[in-house]
């Protein structure tokens, strides 16, 4: 009898995402995906688009997942969710429907199937791994990479610092589709992360999640930082974690302690020109502070007092365990 | 050989047949560390131990493991100086943890409640040994002794155990009846104590050597130190030890209208309190500083900030770092001192010297000048080990050197702490040295081992949580022997004992658990075998050391895997 | 009793016959109106169907395909650039081993825009790994729409029926629908192998590796192939049911002493029938390549036995190369004891008529020499004067 195999099989949660993935050492991702499974429980069916966490999970003969997964192509996961939901309606069939995508196959290729998918008020939980970059293509640029990162159609070199353009506003635009739910989450809030998957699960119609997922081959940083960078983005407020109901901001996790967003930076290579004794640097750094202080202004993230549900709050941990999550 | 199957469609969980173990460069282990509370503790209490269980809400338990350490838990919750509060991780994040409140409490909760110390039972051809001296150094030998499964005869030549917590600290901070309850358990422990026992007149220390297998010495410091100013003393010069054990004794002390008090440790502020209660103005000159971060342990007054701020806080009239730098005597009568600025400095070759500043000399007038220099061992009985004034030289497990069954520990020893923290642990580690030589095994003598620091913390998982400070009996009520401190409730105990971070051990918080994004750390029901509730499933992990960098105790290590 | 229906309604009917579960399409002409009939049907109660109107054929491709993996019938319906833009997707269903039925509407590719019938679009997809039906009629659409579920789901293959538009899709023709106890009892329920189920969870759509790879491709050619037997069945069993039995793989035409055939897919087959009644000399067999995926060999070779001359008529072209129907029938034929000369034509681009005055021309042809394959229907007074010249056909 092997301990450690019946250890796994009885563990307390449920493990819709096995070992045995090939993610890179550290991916957020995979831990992102992890942690939506978790929460969401067996009785799901998932669409998932090509990407990385399509391919590290599903290396024939080899599958991660332990539930129903079907991956077509690289742009049409909400659309075969869609209907991987009309059939099940149709069967009378309770199971919850989820479309996974990175940032590639959500705001960019994938992003009309996705409009038209919560347009029709599928009942679908699209959820995107946001690691801002096509990863599985070897870190290209996407309309999510955020503004001056590098990437390897984004270099940084003489002439230019990184992207260009700024990171793409898709939950404004998902927003304006009147969807009853939709809300970005962190990796390194996994407690706020479940839950997010559970209200998402619970409404009747479509629904989204945007989930940061470090990535420390294409961010460039240690394996052990994933959960710490993800941390610093919600920190710093380059990334909100906010909620939205019907378009309506509803919620949105306070920032206890506002950091500077080179604190961020510092820690990833794809930001590693912007510290370099150049006055471009300089003012693309100053630009990321004001795009943070913008969402910081525009969402109200600024906390008025210490919370148990705000940025230092809401991953805090007890002896024993989660037992709230 | 896998064979194509119609779309290749894939079974699920088949991934666990790809072993991404291999991929590791290094892994994660789990490695306890001392915490900084426990390295701080001179008893050698495992604080983290106790305050998880009362975290738990087992407060059994959490005495037992409290007085596996030490037995006095109720008394040194009162007046311990606790360096394990100065050492806490939480002190660099909001707030110590109140690690004496819930010691007291736990004693306390031990009295009221009966708990039994867990001992074994008194086996009578246990080998026996002798311990000289009941004061906390000899009581915490003894009872470890018998922990140990040894025989223990207790000798003091007092009526009483307990030695100077007896016989000179007031009842204001230790209760009389707390200091009787907790002693008198002790001692129906299978100790055998015999009072009016004096070394060098009812038993010499050779008898005790041939009818023991070994002898602990643990006479303390009864006698007060000689002082004079210039060779001059007053002819009514009462130092402040035996006047404190008058109060303590018999409630009373000469009627003194105005007194300086000189010494910064325990029995001069003590002495000054005691003044302050029967109405005298009482001056406190102390060539000392405050205790506070960054002064070194040398140039610090001895007695607790606590215990200073009370005696402000009761009247008493501070000087530090001054000096009496002569006595305005009419006759043989002071009526006044002349102080002087001093400081201790630090000379070349690391000691402290006291330096006086001329020019900043000022006269108080005052009736009495009360010496509190430092006590001294009674060399009655120990004539052939020590000269008049001399300590105890031992090693670090209270050895004498050239007496292999000869072992010393508390105030009596060289460098001792001074404390009833210090004479406990100087008691156990004794115990144990002397266990190990009885029984033939051999104690291995460590050095205290690396306490882990708060920047191995990762702090973002904690929530400040205000440290809940014990009611204090204003001073306007604090008469006589009127206990000043109160303690916490059991529900402010509860909330103080989950405030400790848990420094260096896991506290199941899951948090490796949880971010491990292999699913390489599988949770158990019951506790592993190294006492955390996790394992690593090396099969898988990648060695990413994501679960190392989270753990908000700092209890995984990543170590480089051998190739 | 026969009834007088537009092509797309008696398409659609059939379709209701089959009782899908979904249906996800995209208004494109001359599709359209096949799913605005069965959104009625569903809209009057007559099917209980989800009808998903997605924003592209690409989602309506993804959604049956995500309907089918999930354990429903389902169904989509496209044309020309819809197929087009469904391509990625239909390759990826096909290799899934996914069922379902598609109805192609056939019609031209852009640019230059056209939106009448040729069949470029089919043929652009006719590697997709899908069974591809031709109809010469719409009482063989409505007949080979209601077999091709059968033969998707026992095969697990997607198949496409491939109707000519306009000339089809919107022609009013008698017909005969099949009652529903008839097509219930033809096709029962169906429950995909595969259906993604939490019970019984599976992984569809892995990563395969060079060192499996052919073998799943291997797989798939060998299902397209097997799936002859179940396209012969499915027409046999239907025609016993039905009381009509469409030749499965190739109908033919035959007369006495023939030893010149043409062969053709879809509608035009119509044409060549009746103007063969009109000039019944020099005898011609008449082929309908009813079955163009999986490519017919044996049936074929069978058919055109004993003659010396087959021209191939397509509705397409593989610009820069010759016929694409062409070069397949040639290569099938090639081993024959005595294989007839191919001639290979286009005709009916773009929906340009292909009037009864083409059989002739096709017939004379014949005795012309070879040549690279070119419309036959081209008007050389239409092209720029330093075009180059087209071939010459007899005009
Ligand atoms: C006024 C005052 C206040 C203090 N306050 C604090 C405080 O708040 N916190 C703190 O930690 N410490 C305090 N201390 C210090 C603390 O009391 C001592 O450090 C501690 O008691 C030392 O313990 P010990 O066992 O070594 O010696 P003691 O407690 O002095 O005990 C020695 C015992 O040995 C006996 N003995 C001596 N010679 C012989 C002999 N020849 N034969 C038999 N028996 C003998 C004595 O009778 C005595 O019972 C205070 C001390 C004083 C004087
Ligand atoms: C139609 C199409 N275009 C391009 C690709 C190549 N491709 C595969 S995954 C990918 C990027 C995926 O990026 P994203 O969605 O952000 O997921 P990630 O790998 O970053 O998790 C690309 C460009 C493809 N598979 N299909
Ligand atoms: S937090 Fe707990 S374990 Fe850490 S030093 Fe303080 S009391 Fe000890
Ligand atoms: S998080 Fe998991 S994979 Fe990473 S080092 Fe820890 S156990 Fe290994
Ligand atoms: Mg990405």
């Amino acid at each position: 009898m092997n301990t450690l195999h019946d250890l796994r099989a009885s563990q307390p949660r449920f493990q819709g995402l096995e070992s045995g993935h090939r993610a890179c050492q550290g991916c957020g991702q995979a831990l992102a995906a992890r942690l939506t499974l978790e929460a969401a429980g067996p009785n799901v069916a998932l669409a998932n688009a090509t990407g990385c966490l399509e391919v590290f999970t599903t290396t024939w003969p080899d599958s991660a997942w332990r539930v129903p997964w079907l991956h077509s192509v690289f742009a049409n996961a909400a659309a075969v969710a869609a209907g991987m939901e009309a059939a099940l309606k149709m069967q009378g069939k309770d199971i919850k429907v989820l479309a996974l995508a990175g940032d590639g196959g959500t705001f960019d290729i994938g992003f009309q199937a996705l409009s038209g998918m919560l347009e029709r008020g599928h009942n679908v939980l699209f959820v995107c791994y946001d690691n801002e970059a096509y990863m599985n293509t070897g870190v290209q640029r996407s309309s999510s990479t955020p503004h001056a990162a590098a990437t390897t159609t984004s270099p940084a070199g003489i002439a230019r610092m990184g992207k260009r353009h700024l990171k793409k506003d898709i939950l404004s635009i998902i927003a304006a589709h009147h969807i009853p739910y939709a809300a970005t989450a962190s990796v390194a809030y996994a407690a706020d992360l479940r839950k997010k998957v559970r209200r998402a699960l619970q409404v009747d119609g479509p629904s989204f999640l945007q989930i940061h997922s470090p990535c420390p081959l294409g961010w460039g940083h240690g394996s052990e930082l994933s959960v710490e960078v993800a941390r610093l983005a919600v920190q710093t407020g380059l990334f909100p974690l906010i909620e939205l109901e019907l378009g309506a901001l509803v919620g949105a996790m306070p920032i206890r302690e506002i950091h500077p967003v080179t604190d961020y930076l510092k820690l990833q290579g794809r930001f590693k020109h912007l510290f370099a004794d150049d006055a471009r640097a300089r003012e693309e750094l100053a630009h990321l502070q004001a795009l943070a202080d913008h969402n910081i202004e525009v969402y109200g993230l600024q906390g008025k007092a210490p919370d148990t549900l705000d940025s230092e709050g809401a991953d805090s941990v007890r002896r024993g365990g989660l037992r709230s999550a | 050989m896998p064979v194509m199957t119609p779309g290749g469609f894939a079974y699920p969980g088949t991934s666990l047949a790809f072993k991404t173990g291999g991929w590791r460069t290094q892994r994660p282990v789990h490695r306890l560390r001392a915490a900084p509370c426990h390295v701080g503790c001179p008893a050698g209490e495992n604080v983290r131990d106790y305050l998880a269980r009362t975290a738990d809400g087992d407060l059994q338990s959490a005495w037992e493991a409290l007085v596996a350490a030490n037995p006095l838990p109720a008394i040194t919750g009162r007046v311990c100086d606790h360096p394990c509060e100065s050492a806490c991780n939480r002190g660099h994040y909001d707030a110590a943890v109140a690690i004496h409140n819930v010691e007291r409490f736990l004693g306390d909760e031990a009295i009221r409640s009966g708990w039994a110390y867990p001992l074994p039972p008194v086996k009578t051809d246990a080998p026996a040994v002798a311990v000289v001296g009941a004061g906390p150094a000899g009581l915490s030998c003894a009872y470890h002794l018998r922990r140990l499964g040894l025989n223990a005869t207790l000798i003091d030549r007092l009526p009483a155990a307990g030695g100077t917590l007896r016989t000179a600290l007031p009842g204001y901070r230790l209760p009389r009846s707390v200091l009787e309850d907790e002693i008198a358990r002790l001692l129906t422990t299978g100790i055998r104590f015999l009072p009016h026992t004096a070394l060098g007149r009812e038993v010499s220390l050779a008898e005790l050597q041939r009818d023991h297998a070994a002898v602990f010495l643990g006479p303390g410091r009864p006698r007060p130190r000689p002082w004079d100013v210039d060779g001059r003393t007053p002819r009514d010069l009462h130092p402040a030890l035996v006047l404190l054990q008058d109060w303590v004794a018999l409630g009373t002390v000469p009627e003194i209208r105005s007194a300086v008090i000189v010494g910064g440790g325990n029995s001069a502020v003590d002495m000054a309190r005691v003044l302050v209660r029967t109405g005298a103005t009482v001056h406190l000159v102390t060539h000392e500083a405050l205790p506070a971060a960054g002064i070194p342990h040398e140039t610090a007054m001895k007695a607790a900030l606590r215990d200073i701020r009370q005696a402000v806080e009761e009247g008493v009239i501070l000087h530090v770092e001054h000096g009496v730098h002569r006595l305005i005597l009419r006759g043989e009568k002071v009526v006044g001192v002349e102080l002087v600025r001093m400081k201790k400095l630090a000379r070349a070759d690391g000691h402290y010297e006291t330096v006086p500043f001329e020019g900043t000399e000022t006269v108080l007038e005052v009736d009495q000048v009360i010496p509190a220099v430092g006590q001294e061992v009674d060399t009655l009985g120990l004539e052939a080990l020590l000269p008049t004034g001399g300590l105890l030289p031992v090693d670090g497990f209270g050895n004498l050197p050239g007496h292999p069954a000869l072992f010393a520990g508390g105030d009596a020893r060289l460098d001792a702490r001074g404390t009833v923290s210090g004479a406990v642990g100087d008691g156990y580690r004794a115990a144990l040295a002397i266990h190990a030589q009885v029984t033939g095994t051999t104690q291995e003598l460590q050095g205290e081992p690396a306490p882990i620091p708060v920047g191995d913390l990762t702090l973002n998982y904690f929530e400040p949580v205000p440290r809940t400070e014990e009611a204090l009996l204003p001073p306007e009520k604090r008469t006589g022997a009127a206990e000043i401190a109160t303690g916490l409730s059991a529900v402010e105990v509860a909330a103080e004992a989950k405030r400790c971070f848990s420094c260096g051990e896991c506290m199941a918080c899951d948090n490796c658990w949880t971010y491990c994004p292999d699913l390489a750390v599988l949770k158990t029901r019951e506790p592993a075998a190294d006492g955390s509730h996790y394992l690593f499933n090396y099969d898988y992990c990648k060695g990413c050391g994501l679960c190392a960098h989270e753990c908000p105790v700092g209890y995984i290590a990543m170590e480089a895997e051998s190739s | 009793m026969p009834q007088a229906l537009e092509g797309s309604q008696a398409i659609a009917r059939a379709v209701a016959l089959c009782r899908p579960q979904v249906v996800a399409a995209y208004p494109i002409t001359p599709q359209t109106h096949i799913v605005e009939h069965i959104a009625k049907l569903v809209a009057d109660g007559e099917l209980h169907c989800e009808v998903v109107s997605v924003e592209s054929e690409f989602s309506a491709a993804s959604v049956v395909l995500g309907s089918a993996c999930a354990g429903s019938r389902a169904y989509t319906a496209t044309a020309s650039q819809g197929l087009l833009l469904m391509s990625e997707v239909l390759y990826n269903i096909s290799g899934l081993r996914v069922p379902l039925v598609l109805t192609c509407a056939n019609r031209a590719l852009s640019a230059p825009l056209s939106i009448w019938n040729d069949q470029q679009d089919s043929m652009a997809v006719r590697d997709a790994g899908w069974v591809q039906l031709y109809c010469a009629d719409n009482q063989e659409a409505v007949d080979t729409t209601i077999q091709a579920f059968r033969i998707a789901e026992r095969c697990e293959l997607p198949v496409m029926v491939c109707v000519d538009g306009f000339a089809l899709t919107h022609t009013l023709e008698p017909l005969e629908l099949p009652s529903a106890e008839t097509v219930a009892h033809f096709l029962p329920p169906y429950r995909f192998s595969r259906t993604l189920d939490p019970l019984a969870p599976l992984t569809m759509g892995t990563l395969v590796a060079p060192e499996y790879f052919t073998e799943a491709r291997h797989l798939h050619h060998a299902a397209l192939l097997a799936a002859e037997k179940e396209i012969v069945a499915a027409a046999s069993d239907w025609g016993a049911a039905s009381g009509r039995e469409h030749a499965p793989l190739v109908r033919v035409e035959d007369v006495p002493k023939a030893r010149i055939g043409i062969l053709t897919l879809g509608s035009v087959f119509g044409t060549l029938l009746d103007a063969r009644d009109q000039l019944p000399d020099p005898p011609v067999r008449l082929l309908h390549l009813r079955c163009f995926r999986p490519f017919p060999v044996e049936a074929l070779r069978a058919a055109c036995a004993g003659l010396s001359d087959l021209v191939v008529l397509e509705r397409a072209i593989a610009p820069g190369a010759d016929g694409i129907i062409g070069a397949e029938v040639r290569s099938a034929l090639m081993d024959m004891d005595a294989p007839p000369r191919i001639h290979n034509f286009a005709a009916g681009l773009g929906g340009r008529d292909v009037p009864l005055a083409i059989y002739p021309r096709l017939i004379e042809a014949i005795g012309r020499p070879h040549a690279r394959m070119s419309p036959i229907d081209i008007k050389p007074e239409l092209l720029p004067e330093n075009a180059p010249s087209p071939i010459k056909v007899p005009s």
